[in-house]
């Protein structure tokens, strides 16, 4: 203030405003008074509607199970009304789901990608493909119990490897290895659903022709496309007429495709993202065409090159604080903390396993760890503060860190 | 695993971990109480975070901080952050204080960039608008009183002499009880001058003829006089830093872990239940979030709400909610033509016309768009650009929309909304688009659980304004014990708001608990 005393002539209001400021108060109870007593809606429309796209939980059982190859199964869920879930929530063709298991005392999660369309989840089934692996903790236990009316449980559907009209372009390459070809069969039901209007060319690479998952479905699928679905197989270790050899080759993808218009969505084991990064290498094809579908933890982190020597082999001491509560567990150089807080029956939260949906954050607080630099989505401020993903940490001496609680236990 | 994960019993418990709730929190557990600070989501901040799509962290909600201030002339929440509470975070300082385009405006297109600083506001105002000088500067004067008259009632400690009140605060006194078009046409502004000053309407998410005028003036000063900044790394760096410093203080702070109920005996606050089963005795509860929500999902009883408190409800109006599209662009803010920080497009010059419009699910009548670059030039990858249109909605204008409609509802407003930007200032956004991303009502209804997905607060008409709000606090708290904090609180809903709620919130709470000691 300057002391100088502004006027503000407020015409026509002048002598009056005094009295309507002394009004400020009655009025306002008089507002109150007027209003209905009636109780507010406690689930208001957005926050239904949130809660039908994001349920925290999904209770679902198993309805039905299809072999496809020798060692992948399809599983049919469907909700659990009993238990209070309506209705599969609807997602986009490609995302996923994180399924949470009791395997021998202790509580992991997995992410599957959803291999049905969001149709079918509107008509009450979600369908996730499972490969059973020699050592595979967790497939093994679906192979082994999900029977028919077994209960399971899973979250929401996440995860951003889906088609973006404003951001990608009609034409769709899909790359695919192995399981990662579930994904596309979403997509490429839903482009027959009308759910989803791009143009799919799928390059699917298995090792033999037997190990093709979804052979006939997706033959049938290209030939009721009308042109929008492509499909060639890839295999790599067999010769066959009718089938490209070998891998899958930025040639290969010139001979069926015009990768340089459209883009390229990729989805399958580590080695296949390195191969196809040495494929796609050079200024030809910009970033904002190429997407990656995160495929899980890493198989032998220290074969990585940036991993630093020393710690390989090696057993470590973790003190895990939760709340007012610590525990000190033990944790191999070579399995992420995620692996070892869940080996020790800690159950600390966790969905995509991958190092990019946070949901596992924890705070470091003493020690050193290998985070492999091309998973670490960590938020800037996270490596600021010390926070960590542990589902792509590795540790590299003793360590101290603060795990939250699960959401849902 | 064992349950004693922490105590059972707490001086004051605070629920949510948004601006207000931290701050609750940190005043708390500085002043040697026992605080424990429950949040449902797995970080802090709520609407004030980050997020990470590829390689661009995106800000989700913030867009500048008001009554910040530089180190050498600090503003109220700077002091509050820096010097009250002692938080480890960097701060960028906003490039200017907006560009205001209007393509439609009658008397010729408006498009104006206004720069920070009262003296410098007004110069500018009248190389736009010849002959504004006046006015303008009296409407500057009058905000700066407002913002007087604001410190004075909170140092009077609600006993305000009201000698002082009519004598030297006399004008502030007058504009209270009106609108901040009432005001406007009292000090005679010229019609395009007009357009230019109510730019930050949508800040308020009212239109001029509904906004008290003194909340606006309060918003004005403190953005024009203390300039405005934001995190170096988003929000998500300032609310990770009062987190730390809660537990460093001595609090307690469990995440992932939503409460259920708010217990009450006899009408007043004993305890909370949380989604865990726990429950944790206290007589005192700070709720980060809207009295609506507080009443109809967690007061256990439901039977000790008073009919007054739904009343009080119901005579209110919950703000705005929003839609933003978050735009990680593979090409440098030069490479694309935008130069400024922070845009504000709207298609109509009629701020009444455009609030109405947000109730309604079409194309959006307005938008408040940021080019973070220009006021963080590394907050993402060299020869990338961070852009994010933000434009309101009510909760209600989303309630016919089906899960199966969402996702293409959304990105049809989100393509609007570029198409709209694009034109406006003449430039191509979507060929670059490497990552996307559109929180909705919905989104920000699945992160806070907010009412009906709200980001804003109580719509402050000039009844329901920060003076008759302070005038009536005592009266109209219906449960002893709880309090808020938060956009719902009586400072109203902005980020500079919600922040010292939480403070004052702390404040009265530990003043009742130093009664009690």
């Amino acid at each position: 203030m300057t002391g100088k005393k502004l006027h503000v002539k407020i015409k026509p209001l002048g002598i009056l405003d005094l009295l309507s400021f002394k009004n400020l108060v009655p009025g306002r109870k008089k507002r109150i008074e007027k209003a209905p007593g009636t109780s507010i809606d406690p689930l208001p429309p957005v926050n239904a509607l949130a809660g039908k796209l994001h349920p925290e939980i999904q209770h679902l059982v198993v309805d039905q199970i299809k072999d496809e190859t020798g060692d992948v199964r399809t599983y049919r869920l469907v909700p659990d009304k009993e238990k209070g879930t309506l209705q599969p929530a609807y997602f986009r063709p490609g995302q996923y789901l994180s399924f949470t298991f009791e395997v021998e005392g202790a509580t992991v999660t997995r992410p599957y990608s959803i291999s049905s369309t969001p149709g079918e989840a509107l008509s009450g089934f979600y369908e996730i493909a499972v490969k059973r692996y020699h050592d595979g903790f967790v497939s093994r236990q679906i192979w082994d119990h999900w029977t028919e009316g077994c209960a399971v449980l899973s979250g929401g559907p996440e995860g951003f490897f889906y088609h973006d009209h404003l951001r990608d372009r009609q034409n769709v390459i899909g790359i695919a290895g192995g399981t990662g070809i579930t994904p596309f069969r979403s997509m490429a039901k839903s482009i027959l659903d009308d759910d989803l209007k791009i143009n799919l060319v799928i390059f699917y690479g298995s090792n033999k022709k037997e190990e093709i998952i979804y052979h006939e479905e997706l033959k049938e699928l290209q030939a009721s496309s009308g042109g929008r679905i492509k499909i060639i197989h890839v295999l790599a270790e067999e010769k066959l007429e009718n089938f490209e050899h070998g891998y899958i080759t930025a040639d290969l993808l010139k001979k069926y495709a015009a990768p340089l218009e459209s883009s390229i969505f990729v989805c399958g084991p580590k080695p296949l993202y390195r191969h196809i990064d040495r494929e796609l290498k050079g200024p030809a094809i910009r970033r904002k065409f190429i997407r990656k579908e995160d495929f899980g933890e890493i198989e032998d982190v220290s074969s990585l090159e940036t991993y630093p020597g020393g710690a390989a082999g090696k057993a470590f001491k973790v003190l895990v604080h939760r709340g007012k509560e610590a525990v000190e567990i033990e944790a191999d150089a070579g399995e992420s903390l995620l692996v070892a807080m869940e080996r020790a029956g800690l159950c600390p939260p966790s969905s995509c396993r991958s190092g990019s949906c946070g949901v596992c954050r924890s705070l470091l607080i003493k020690g050193d760890l290998f985070i492999p630099e091309e998973v670490d989505d960590r938020r800037q401020a996270d490596k600021k503060f010390g926070y960590i993903h542990p589902c792509i940490a590795y540790p590299l001496e003793n360590l101290e860190i603060v795990v939250p609680r699960r959401k849902i236990e | 695993m064992s349950k004693d994960r922490f105590q059972d019993s707490y001086d004051a418990v605070v629920v949510g971990a948004g601006n207000g709730g931290l701050v609750a929190a940190a005043t708390l557990a500085a002043k040697g109480h026992k605080t424990l600070l429950l949040e449902q989501h797995n970080l802090p901040g709520g609407f004030a975070t980050s997020f990470v799509r590829g390689r661009f962290e995106f800000e989700p909600s913030l867009h500048e901080i008001a009554d910040f201030g530089s180190p050498q002339n600090k503003g109220g929440v700077r002091k509050l952050l820096e010097d009250k509470i002692g938080i480890d975070s960097e701060w960028m300082r906003v490039p200017e204080a907006y560009r205001l385009i209007i393509p439609h405006e009658k008397s010729g297109r408006i498009d104006a960039t206004m720069p920070f600083g009262e003296a410098e506001y007004i110069s500018k105002m009248e190389q736009y608008v010849p002959g504004s000088r006046e006015s303008v500067s009296k409407f500057v004067k009058l905000c700066e009183e407002v913002v007087h008259a604001f410190s004075y009632l909170g140092r009077s400690r609600g006993n305000p002499d009201k000698k002082v009140l009519t004598g030297t605060y006399a004008n502030f006194l007058k504009t209270a009880p009106y609108t901040l078009q009432e005001v406007l046409d009292a000090v005679k502004m010229p019609y395009r001058a007009q357009k230019i000053i109510t730019a930050y309407w949508c800040y308020l998410g009212l239109g001029s003829k509904y906004v008290n005028f003194s909340i606006f003036a309060a918003m004005f000063n403190r953005y024009i006089a203390k300039e405005a900044f934001i995190p170096r790394y988003r929000s998500h760096e300032y609310t990770t830093a009062l987190d730390l410093k809660i537990r460093q203080l001595g609090g307690d702070i469990i995440y992932n872990t939503r409460v259920e109920r708010i217990l009450v005996e006899n009408g007043r606050v004993v305890g909370v239940e949380t989604s865990h089963g726990d429950i944790i005795k206290t007589a005192y509860v700070i709720a980060n979030t809207s009295p609506h929500t507080v009443y109809s999902r967690l007061i256990h009883p439901r039977s000790a709400v008073p009919e007054r408190a739904w009343k009080t409800c119901n005579a209110r109006k919950v703000g705005f909610s929003a839609l933003v599209v978050y735009l990680g662009l593979d090409k440098s803010p030069e490479e694309l033509g935008l130069k400024e920080y922070s845009y504000f497009i709207y298609s109509t010059p009629d701020s009444n016309e455009i609030y109405d419009r947000f109730h309604k699910l079409g194309r959006p009548a307005a938008q408040a768009t940021v080019c973070l670059n220009n006021a963080v030039p590394d907050c993402s990858p060299e020869g990338t650009t961070i852009l994010y249109l933000t434009t309101l909605f009510s909760g209600e204008a989303w309630s016919g929309v089906s899960p199966r409609d969402y996702f293409q509802v959304k990105n049809k407003i989100a393509a609007e909304m570029i198409d709209e930007f694009e034109k406006a200032l003449g430039v191509n956004i979507e060929e670059s688009i490497e990552e996307i991303a559109v929180a909705t009502p919905a989104t920000f209804a699945r992160y806070t659980g907010a009412f009906n997905g709200g980001i804003y607060g109580y719509e402050p008409v000039p009844w329901d304004s920060i003076l008759p709000r302070m005038m009536t606090m005592n009266e109209e708290k219906y449960i002893k014990g709880l309090d808020f904090a938060g956009g719902f609180a009586f400072r109203g809903h902005g980020y500079s708001s919600s922040l010292q709620s939480g403070e004052t919130a702390a404040l009265l709470t530990h003043k009742d608990l130093m009664e009690v000691k």
